[in-house]
């Protein structure tokens, strides 16, 4: 009796692992986890920004999405991995506009059309920050001591990407020149800074509360209009550098990817940047929701490249 | 203070939490149990559990498997010589021989209490020191990772038994893998030969498994084979012996310099972000070697290896939270899930956290105390079932623990280039082995040599002068106290040789 038992349970078992093997095949998309790269070190600002979504996108999708953090070599280990990875939905790219620039810059053969535009989630304005161990409580002490020492005041940035570039603007709109450092990823670039051991960086809204707890200073944004979240912060135009800089953010996914698997995946990702517990994460984040369906973000990304072509040129930045 | 904490802890203590904190504990122990899961993939596991819970409850789950994780790395460490996560490396050197010794269960437990004395001890520092201790991170900078990190090298290079040569060259040939790949700064391709497989550069996680598991349970399987067909002393078959909670809980306590000590070493490497766990049960080990009256019974199934290992693994953790409660910056994958956690719900986390949510910083405080006796109810109950692996054959053991090993390492990317690298690595690790090259040294190589690369560099850019890595005083401290660490090693093993001549005289 107990042999039967057991025979019975075992066939039993069987077949629910041969159910579950032939499952996927029929299977709608998606039936398993999805993970999502993000390129930077875990607690930065794109990490801050894709966490929150993360959340809302899975629960329109109906499977959990998983982050993992590649980082490493300006965001392109991340970029390299996501490009390679299987073109079956179960592995989404959340990107930002480096890809342009690393590729101009050289540093990474992987462009925005190795991939396949989903939609576009956020822009966030920069926001040029000092650390509180330097002297400077406004642009025009800063941009005076930056005349008298050429290349000597340190910038953390994430060479060859956003963070590299818009400095590189100031220094040009200023006529200054800085000494850049590289820190991958605006998390290592909070650490040095606080412990001043690099003395300026390009962040954003999302550190505002170091800012409060006055261990860093936001000198200037990178934005038309000086934000709520912060309205003591002078905009780059008041101060008479032409620079509007937002960094945006979108999911991609590689390139081969079935067209319904994307349809699945924009309707989702429609739907997620519209709940309002999304819109109060971002308000926190000092980012706006910029939502662009996959047909209006291809054709942002493809102004945003030829930009980012011109930015890298004027720069004398360019490699290919 | 105190009146916040014990706030705190009647929160905690309510069943909402509680649970939570209790479920993430257990799935912690078996996550950092098998080898191939490490603490990062159980917590992330976790994270999708947590949303629908309220932020404490969730940010009480994960801290329960940050701490369950850093001790259950010990169980497999002691019984299979694999650690289970790297923060149990050391935990290999004494435990695994204690437990050949037909001692797994003083092994384990030794293990277990210097994880919650260590862990409790931490604390103390967690919850009335965080503000200074954390202050201390952010002194360090380039200059200070790059010498810390050669601290770390020079330190365990000295643990070997056999020659410090060897240990030395296992550290290079670590560092030198870390170096094959994309390089770290300006992604430039280095050693790859055009192959896109090497191309990825060999990832840490199969490479460890493929050292530690593949090699160790290589020697086993070869010695069951040995010249007489008998199986050698190992843990088959061995009958469970007695042990008490209070004998073992005093072997501890009449060494409480070298409980504090070790978790003070565990505490500092946890609040200096991006080094983990390893580093710091590895830098325990190699301290509690240098001020034990007997350094040549290290390695054989010495208590103070176990004690000195797991008490730091454990403070590691409180030094983790350090730095997130004090600035929001999280020092490791596993608080940046935690930080992540708190984004989701809308918590703003930085320096003013815990004057702006006392009850959250507080909570997790008392998740963090109250994980300790989760754990150790947790292990009392499963302890009987794990030590029963002690008594399974080997020829049964050994392909299980190989699948798990494999499925471990393919699970990390989903891709098979893991795979191939856990065999080509397990090749290796085995010749080495056979050649007489600890393999710990090669491993703490692996962990830091991205990080000692990209430090340099960086002290470089903002400053060419190389003589602030030795003006710079934690630097120059640090860089000293790697050159008398190694001076001290030569020390030790010249005495040792001069010891063992004059014992064997009649050889």
């Amino acid at each position: 009796m107990a042999r039967t038992f057991v025979t019975m349970a075992g066939v039993a078992a069987l077949a629910g692992v041969l159910a579950a093997l032939s499952g996927p095949a029929m299977a709608q998309y998606p039936d398993r986890p999805i993970k999502m790269i993000v390129p930077w070190a875990a607690g930065g600002d794109t990490d801050n920004i894709f966490r929150p979504f993360a959340v809302e996108f899975q629960k329109h999708l109906g499977q959990p999405v998983v982050i993992a953090n590649v980082g490493g070599a300006s965001g392109t280990v991340g970029a390299r991995e996501a490009q390679k990875s299987a073109p079956d939905g179960y592995t989404v790219y959340a990107m930002h506009d480096y890809i342009h620039l690393t590729f101009y810059a050289g540093i990474s053969d992987v462009k925005y059309s190795d991939f396949e535009p989903v939609c576009l989630v956020a822009a966030t304005p920069s926001v040029l920050t000092a650390s509180a161990k330097t002297p400077w409580k406004t642009w025009q002490e800063l941009a005076d001591d930056a005349k008298k020492r050429p290349g000597e005041i340190t910038v953390g940035a994430t060479l060859g990407s956003t963070s590299h570039i818009f400095p590189a603007m100031i220094e040009k709109a200023a006529g200054i020149k800085f000494k850049f450092v590289s820190y991958d990823g605006l998390a290592p670039r909070m650490n040095a800074l606080l412990g001043g051991h690099i003395n300026l960086t390009d962040s954003n809204l999302t550190q505002k509360g170091k800012v409060e707890a006055a261990v860093l200073r936001f000198i200037a944004i990178a934005s038309e209009k000086r934000d709520p979240e912060a309205p003591d912060v002078p905009t780059l135009k008041e101060l008479g550098m032409n620079i509007v800089y937002e960094v945006a953010r979108g999911v991609m996914v590689p390139k081969g990817t079935p067209a319904p698997v994307r349809a699945k995946l924009e309707e989702a990702c429609a739907k997620a940047v519209k709940e309002p517990s999304f819109a109060q994460a971002m308000k926190l984040q000092g980012t706006r929701v910029a939502y662009l369906s996959a047909i209006d973000y291809a054709q942002f990304l493809a102004r945003i490249d030829g930009e980012s072509k011109t930015i890298m040129t004027d720069l004398g930045l360019i490699k290919k | 203070m105190l009146d916040l904490l014990a706030n705190g802890l009647v929160n905690i203590a309510q069943w909402k939490y509680l649970l939570p904190l209790f479920a993430g504990t257990f799935i912690g122990v078996i996550g950092g149990a098998l080898p191939g899961v490490t603490i990062t993939m159980t917590v992330i596991v976790v994270l999708p559990f947590t949303y629908g819970l309220d932020p404490l409850a969730g940010l009480a789950a994960m801290t329960g498997v940050y701490v369950g994780g850093s001790t259950g790395g010990l169980i497999a460490a002691c019984l299979l010589g694999i650690p289970g996560s790297p923060a149990s490396i050391a935990t290999t050197f004494d435990g695994f021989p204690m437990a050949r010794n037909g001692e797994p269960g003083r092994a384990i437990w030794l293990g277990v209490w210097a994880s919650v004395w260590g862990g409790l001890l931490g604390a103390l520092f967690l919850v009335f020191l965080t503000g200074p201790l954390a202050a201390i991170a952010l002194e360090f900078g380039p200059w200070e990772y790059f010498s810390l990190f050669v601290l770390a090298m020079a330190m365990v290079a000295g643990l070997t038994e056999a020659s410090l040569l060897k240990g030395l060259l296992s550290t290079a040939i670590g560092l030198l893998i870390t170096v094959v790949g994309h390089d770290p700064i300006g992604s430039v391709p280095r050693f790859t030969f055009g192959s896109e497989f090497v191309g990825g550069g060999f990832p840490f996680l199969p490479v460890l498994i493929g050292v530690f598991a593949f090699a160790q349970i290589m020697t086993d399987l070869e010695k069951l084979n040995g010249p007489r067909g008998q199986p050698v002393p190992s843990l088959v078959g061995v009958k469970l012996e007695r042990f008490s909670h209070l004998g073992v809980n005093l072997e501890i306590f009449k060494r409480p310099f070298l409980l504090a000590w070790s978790t003070i070493v565990g505490l500092i490497i946890g609040i200096l972000p991006a080094i983990g766990g390893s580093a710091s049960s590895v830098m325990a080990y190699d301290q509690a070697r240098k001020f034990s009256k007997t350094p040549e019974r290290f390695g054989k199934g010495h208590p103070e290896g176990i004690i000195a290992s797991e008490a730091s693994n454990n403070a590691n953790v409180s030094g983790s939270l350090m730095t997130i409660m004090a600035f929001g910056i999280p020092g490791d994958a596993v608080t940046a899930v935690m930080l992540g956690a708190m984004t989701i719900h809308g918590i703003q986390s930085g320096p003013l956290f815990i004057s702006q949510n006392p009850d959250i910083a507080y909570g997790i405080y008392a998740a963090y105390i109250l994980a300790h006796p989760c754990m150790l109810l947790i292990c009392i109950a499963l302890m009987p079932l794990m030590l029963r692996v002690t008594s399974v054959r080997m020829a049964v053991l050994a392909p299980v623990v190989l699948v798990l090993c494999v499925v471990g390492a393919y699970a990390l990317n989903n891709t098979m280039q893991s795979v191939y690298v856990l065999l080509l690595f397990g090749v290796i690790g085995y010749v080495l082995v056979k050649l007489g090259f600890p393999l710990a040294p090669l491993i703490l190589g692996l962990i830091l040599g991205d990080q000692i690369e990209i430090n340099l560099v960086r002290a470089i850019m903002t400053d060419p002068s190389p003589w602030l890595f030795l003006t710079r005083p934690i630097s120059g401290g640090l860089l000293v106290a790697a050159a008398l660490s190694v001076a001290l090693a030569i020390w030790q093993h010249l005495r040792h040789q001069k010891r063992v001549a004059e014992e064997e005289p009649d050889f």
